[in-house]
Parts: structure tokens; sequence; C-alpha cells
């Protein structure tokens, strides 16, 4: 069995209420590694909140979720991260106290290979300065991966919308992830945007790490997904290669509708 | 061991500080629902509420006016504090708001402190008359002074709230923005309200309770943090919650005092906050 | 010019050194207050470790103050302790507490953070006035010995001066080596998005508790010191009110800067002096300090100084 072919995340039966209102109902589905996946649908289908369930921020109700073959329901988003699965938000967080600048933000990624520690900090700087160096170097080869990296010192809020996911992708590479989850990642961003963002994430795919994003913008969607899983109303409506979704007339009425003349692949 | 009398006069004692406690509560829920900011300045228009009574009655003032003007003069100065000093700094994130409302407590506290001095001063009791005995305890007439107020205030809040144009729009306020500008009130106009309301509620819980204790600059500040205590336990969106929890606390607190020592009883209260704090944040009688 | 600039911070320190003698006269009236400047500054920097830069609100502060301080105050008048032993065994009592309380009260938000920070503040003191016969209670615990260095008793206050301000130059050479680390990073990625800091891995409970350890820490030597400098301790110098005062510092002096806190330390320890406040004055006018820093300066002090200082170079360099 080729690396391809292994499911480095399967996702089973997993089911979340709010205050009684379904918002997922037994979603079951898998990636495999290397892929790209796309989790499209309406608004209000539960698409950020199985992204909450999978990182741990939100854990389900019932349901399995396995990561590199681990169960991580109930386990910490920490704990997690640990694990290889990194992930951007819907609405971008950057760190901005204390005029936190690009670089530091992308820096930040190697929290988990420093291990910060406060005796260390104060008593064995030469160790902690070698793995700022070697840290700064990373990010900086990073944020030229994604053409920032003249914007190294300025603070995120005086980028552009587009920009500033750059940075947070950067800053999700920066942990060295075998997996980048992605919430909308292309909202907000113009069509050339989207183009330069759809080799990214191409390149991305081709350095070996599975990318599951959740996005609307089905130009993207159909120039990069291997295949996609649709989501409505809390359940899992289909899931197929882009040419079968686009098919599809329970997709195309729930939610491609007009969208429709983009479902052309290139 | 305490016999029965001594149980009925620690009852009194806590219902009286219970009825202030709920108050504080009350009006620390209304802004906070509304402008989602815990004042931690109630404490001193609890003061300043009492202390002007105090001074218009020395001049002379009849008290049912001297009792209206101070409302009034709380009301105003807890909208114009709203206005002025949290309008704003209102987007600049949570912390620094509580570190406002902590900034203008020292100023209210301070100001009180310049312009009172540092003695306790004593209100008369609203109606003349002596202790009646109950049940072997005393219980002062000024108590049902304190109780006939907080039903009156609670009544006169859930009348507002629950059944005015105003008072419902205030309370969407709380709840969605965007539908409470539909209803015709600004959020800038609901929080002044609500600020005024707090502000209003405050100073009448110490205006009530004035004549029981000695009153002072400082006075405000345990029953503001004892008031936050009854809102943890009760519930920070809950009037009602935090209303019998006020009753629960000054009850407990009592007893605790009467039976077991005054001294230790704040170590207790403030312990069960830090519990409740710890295990359900959102209020014992909060759903979250 | 260039020069300057390298090296403009062996200014404050040369004033430190040299102030005892020179400006102060060798009066310990002097000394004295530049004794408790320093002692707060203690307490405002591990404050802003604290709420600077991990977003912590600590409106309790002065409990760990209390720990130190009497802790100190116990054992040595007491029991004999040697002041740096009893110093030490504070230091480790609050950060076992610190430790202790860390991970259930850190998880709290804003005002409940604030309430709980002032609720421990509150038992501290009930419990220094309820435990009488350990602490003396309401009159306070008196007949506290000097500090001494093994053997070397700094009953004289310039001595004492250097010596409190050597601890006060490690704690902000620490502090600042903390910040200026990935360590610090993470405490700023905390305090702006715990859930997307999270997300990259951080344990937020574990780096919010071993900073509270820390800043606890500090507050206790700071207690010890000021122990041994008083003689005697009463249980009003921990309230919640002093709490607030070393709030009001950190934010007058620059909040997340480090450096802000000397400067709020040393104009609210000084400006009474210089102007000869009237006791009373001083709850009024900390608030409208606080006030005024809140919707006008927001970088304290510090924030001015810094703008003033850069201007000054620009104008170097040309």
């Amino acid at each position: 069995m080729t690396d391809k072919d292994e499911t480095i995340l399967r996702v089973v039966d997993v089911t979340k209420s709010f205050d009684g209102i379904q918002a997922l109902e037994d979603v079951s589905f898998g990636v495999k590694t290397g892929h790209i996946k796309a989790l499209i649908g309406p608004n209000g289908a539960g698409k950020t909140t199985l992204l909450n369930a999978i990182n741990g921020i939100l854990p389900p109700d019932q349901g399995h979720i396995h990561f590199l073959g681990h169960d991580v329901v109930g386990q910490t988003a920490d704990r997690i991260a640990s694990l290889g699965l990194s992930r951007t938000f819907q609405l971008i967080r950057m760190f901005t106290i204390n005029n936190a600048t690009v670089l530091d933000n992308v820096m930040l990624g190697a929290h988990m290979r420093l291990h910060p520690n406060i005796f260390e900090s104060i008593f064995r700087r030469g160790k902690v300065d070698k793995g700022e160096r070697e840290a700064r170097e990373r990010a900086m080869e990073l944020l030229k991966f994604v053409g920032l990296e003249n914007a190294h010192n300025v603070v995120p809020t005086a980028l552009s919308f587009g920009n500033q996911r750059l940075v947070e992708l950067a800053r999700s590479l920066m942990t060295d992830p075998k997996m980048l989850l992605l919430d909308e990642p292309a909202s907000g961003l113009n069509d050339t945007e989207v183009d330069g963002f759809t080799h990214l994430l191409l390149a991305i795919r081709n350095m070996g790490i599975t990318i599951l994003l959740v996005e609307h913008n089905m130009k993207l969607v159909m120039n990069i997904a291997d295949d996609i899983v649709v989501l409505d109303f809390g359940k899992k409506l289909a899931e197929g290669t882009p040419q079968a979704i686009c098919a599809n007339p329970e997709v195309i009425e729930a939610y491609l509708g007009g969208a429709q003349k983009e479902c052309v692949i290139s | 061991m305490a016999d029965f009398s001594h149980l009925v006069q620690f009852f009194f004692s806590g219902l009286t500080s219970g009825s202030m406690y709920a108050l504080i509560a009350v009006s620390l829920v209304i802004v906070y629902k509304v402008s989602l900011l815990i004042c931690f300045a109630q404490g001193e228009f609890f003061v300043i509420g009492a202390l002007s009574m105090v001074t218009l009655v020395s001049k002379g003032l009849p008290m049912p006016l001297a009792f209206v003007l101070s409302i009034l003069i709380s009301t105003a100065l807890g909208a114009l504090v709203q206005k002025v000093l949290i309008k704003p700094i209102q987007n600049a994130g949570i912390g620094n708001l509580i570190v406002m409302t902590i900034a203008i407590s020292l100023a209210l506290r301070g100001s009180a402190l310049l312009i009172w001095g540092k003695e306790s001063h004593i209100l008369k009791p609203f109606s003349s008359g002596a202790p009646i005995p109950v049940l072997g305890a005393t219980l002062q007439p000024q108590v049902l002074w304190i109780i006939g107020i907080t039903i009156i205030v609670l009544l006169m809040i859930w009348l507002f709230f629950e059944k005015t144009m105003l008072g419902i729009a205030m309370r969407a306020c709380a709840e969605n923005r965007l539908g409470a500008s539909l209803m015709g009130i600004s959020t800038q106009k609901a929080a002044l309200l609500a600020w005024a309301w707090g502000s209003g509620i405050g100073a009448l819980a110490g205006m009530a309770i004035a004549p029981l204790l000695f009153m002072q600059y400082g006075s405000g500040v345990m029953p503001m943090v004892k008031g936050f205590i009854a809102v943890s336990i009760g519930g920070l969106s809950s009037i009602v919650g935090s209303v019998v929890a006020g009753f629960l606390l000054g009850t407990v607190e009592a007893y605790t005092i009467g039976l077991i020592s005054s001294k230790f009883s704040d170590v207790i209260v403030f312990s069960l906050l830090m519990v409740v704090l710890i295990f359900k944040p959102s209020g014992l009688f909060s759903k979250g | 010019m260039k020069r300057l600039k390298q090296f403009w911070w062996i200014l404050p320190f040369a004033f430190i050194a040299l102030y005892p003698v020179t400006l102060a006269g060798g009066s310990p009236y002097w000394s004295g207050l530049l004794i408790f400047v320093g002692i707060y500054v203690i307490l405002a920097v591990g404050l802003d470790l604290l709420m600077g830069y991990t977003g912590q609100i600590s409106v309790g502060h002065a409990a760990y103050f209390a720990i130190g301080a009497y802790t100190s105050g116990i054992l040595t008048a007491k029991y004999g302790f040697s002041p740096l032993g009893a110093m030490l065994i504070g230091m480790i009592l609050t950060g076992a507490v610190a430790w202790a309380l860390g991970r259930p009260v850190l998880a709290l938000k804003e005002y409940y953070l604030a309430m709980a920070t002032l609720a421990f503040n509150e038992i501290v003191v009930a419990l220094i006035i309820g435990l009488e016969w350990l602490t003396g209670g309401a009159s306070g615990l008196r007949d506290i010995p000097p500090f001494s260095l093994f053997g070397f008793v700094l009953a004289n206050h310039m001595h004492y001066y250097y010596f409190v301000w050597a601890i006060v130059i490690i704690v902000i050479a620490s502090s600042r080596a903390v910040v200026q680390s990935p360590f610090g990073r993470t405490l700023v990625a905390i305090h702006s998005d715990e859930i997307a800091a999270r997300a990259f891995g951080v344990d937020t409970a574990r780096y919010k508790t071993r900073i509270f350890v820390l800043a606890s820490i500090f507050a206790s030597m700071a207690g010890s010191l000021f122990t041994h400098y008083m003689g005697f301790l009463a249980p009003d110098d921990f309230g919640v009110l002093t709490s607030i005062n070393i709030l009001v510092m950190l934010f007058l002096g620059g909040i997340g800067t480090i450096y802000g806190p000397i400067l709020g330390a040393f104009f609210m320890k000084l400006l009474p002096e210089l102007t000869y406040q009237i006791h009373d004055y001083e709850l009024l006018i900390n608030g409208l300090i606080l006030i005024v820093v809140l919707v006008f300066m927001p970088k304290g002090l510090f924030g001015i100084v810094t703008v003033i200082r850069d201007r000054i170079f620009a104008k170097a360099d040309k």
C-alpha cells in the first residue's frame, strides 16, 4: 500500500448539537494522505463546526475522529496540534499584542519545536538564542515561499486581507504539519490573489502535506481538490470527485445553483 | 449555643444584608446585560447615594425630597460616567474596560473622601418607631423599609424590562445589536440608560440601609464585592438568580457571623466565591 | 551619537548607583524612598509579566506580597530563621500557592478572573487578621530583624539600598530575558488569542500558570525586602487597595514594557513627596491618573519616553 492510499484523517459518525440545534449529524468521511479534499456546503451547514471538532476546539457529542491512527476526540487542541495537525480560522486570528510583527507571528509556529521554558530563557541563553536563529531562518524561508519576506517587520494588521491570509499559511507551515485544515482561506481575496493561493496550495501538497479545506470559492475548489465532500444542514450530502459532485443534482440544488458554471475542470 | 431568638435575629440580619446584596447584584446584572460590562464602581454609587441623602437632610430638606434628589444625583452621575469615561474606550478590549471601572471606583471613592471626610455618617431611619419584637428578636422598622424598597425596585425592573417598549428594546440590545437598532434604540442610549438604572439602584440600596449602618466613604467596597459574589452564584445574566443568590448570601453570612465568628465570615464568603467561580463560573442558576 | 544610542541604558544604572551618595546626600529619608520604589518596581514588573504580556488580569497581586512578607517576618522574628533562608522559604511557599491556584483560577476569564484574584487577596488578608497567634493580627507583627547576608547585617540604609536595587536589577534582567525569548512570544500569543495559540500547540494553562508562579515569586521577594526594611508588618499594607496601587503604577508606567513599571513606581512614590500631597488625595489622584492613562496615553509614560527618545535619535542621525 503506497502512502497515497493511506487515510490520514478519518471522521466517523460525528454528531454535535448546540442548544437543541443539530449542527452535525453522523458525518463520516476520510481524507487520503497527500490529497487535497474540499469541504463545501451552504452557510450554516456545519463546516466550521466540523473543523472545530477535528482540531479539538469543540469536541463532538458523539463519533470518532482518527488522525494518524489516534482517536483524537476529547483531546485538547494543543495536543492534537502536536500530532501534526495545523489549522487556520475563518476570521483571521493574528497575534497583535505588544506590536507583534508578521515575523513574530510566523515564528510562533516554532513553539512546538522550541519547547520554551522560563529556566532556559534566563539561564541557558546560548541554547535559546541558537534555537531562535534557526527558527528565524525557517520563518523567513516560509515568508519568502508565500512572497512576503519584505513584510516581516510590519504588524499584520497593516497588510491587506489577502496578505494576512498568506501570513497565516506561513505560520501554519512553520509547525511542520502533516495536515492542514484551512477554513475559507480564500474568502476576501480577489481573483489574482486566489490564483496565487491556488499555486501555493498545490506546492504545499507537493511537499507531502495533506489539506482539508473549507471553501466557497468553487473555481479554487475545482482547480485543486482531489475530491470533495458536501455538507448540508449538518449532514453529509455527497462525497466524490469534483466531476461527480458537479453532476450531482442534489448538490446543485442545495448549493451550487448559480455556481454551476464554475464546475468546469480547467 | 444560640437559642431560637438569636437564630431569628440572625435571620433578620440576613434579610437586611441580603436585600442590599440583591439590589446591588441586580444593578450589576442590568449594566452587564446591556453593555456587557461589570461596573466595579457600583459600590461608590451605593455610598454617594447614602451620603448625599445625609447631607441634604442635614441641610434641612424633608426626607422624601432628599430621597428623590439623591436618587437623581446618583443616576445622573452614573449616566455621566458612562458617557464621558466608558464610551470613549468601549472598543479598547475588556481588560482595559475592567481597569477603567476600577479607576472610576477609585476616583469616585477619592472624591467621596474629600467631600465627606473619613468620619461615619448616620442617617435617620425613614420612619420613627420603636424596634418591633418578633419571636424574641427585635426587628428594626427600617428593615421593613429595606424590604419594601427592594420589592418595589424589583417590580419596577420587571415592569420596565418586560412591559415597556424601551425596556424590551434594551433587552434586545444585549442579545442582538442589529435587532435593537431596528427597534429604535441606539446601543449608546441603551448603555446610558442601563448605567443610569444601575447607579440609581445602587444608590437606593445605600440609602435604604444607611440608617442601620455607619456609612463612610469606603463603605461601598464590600457590598459591591458581595454583590458580585451574588451575581457569580446566581448567573451573570439572570436577574432572578442574582436576587435569590443575594438573599442566600446575606443569610449565610449572617449565620456565619452569628454562629461561628465574624473574623472568619469573610474567609468563608470569599472562599465560597472562589469555589463557585472555579466549579461553575457561569453561575449556579444558568445552564451554561 | 551612535555610541549614545548603544549605551543609553547605562544612564539609569549610573543614576541608581550614584543616587544615595549624590542627590540623596546620604540622607536616609531619600534612600528610604528609593528602597520603596525598588520594592514596588519588583511588584509592578511581576504584574506586567502577568497582565501586560500574558493578559491575565489580577486585582490581588498584593496577596503574594503578603505571603512573602509574613513568612519572612514570622520566621525571622519568632523562630530565629536567617533572613535569607526565610526569604527563600517564602518564595517557595508563594510559588507553591500560585502553582496550586494557577490552573483553576487562570482558566477563568476577565471579570471572573479579576474577582477570583480579588477574593484570594481578601482571603489572605482575612487570614492574616484572623490568625492572630501567628501573625499578630490587626495590631501587626513587630521586632523583625533587619536583613543579614551571611552574617553581614544590612542595617545601614545605604547598604540596604544597594542590596534592594541589586535584586531589582536581577528581576528586571530576568523578566527581559523571559519576554525576549520564545517563551515571551508564546505569552503574547496567549494574550492575543488563546484559541489560536492552542491551535499551535500551546498548552495555555501551563504557560499561564508558569508565568503566574514567576510573578508571585517576585512579589514574595519584594515582600521579604519590605519586611526587613520596615521592621514591622501590618495587614493594611497588603489589601486590595495595595494591589490596585500596583496596577495603577503599571498602567501609568506603561503596561507590557517591563521598563514602564519602573517609571510608574518612581512617579507614584515620588509625586506625593514632591508636591507634599495630603494622604487623603491619594485615592482620587490614583483614580484620575488611571483614567487619564487609559483614555489618552495607553502606552503610559514609557510610551512617551520612547517617542521622545526616537525623535532625539532620528535628529542625531541626520
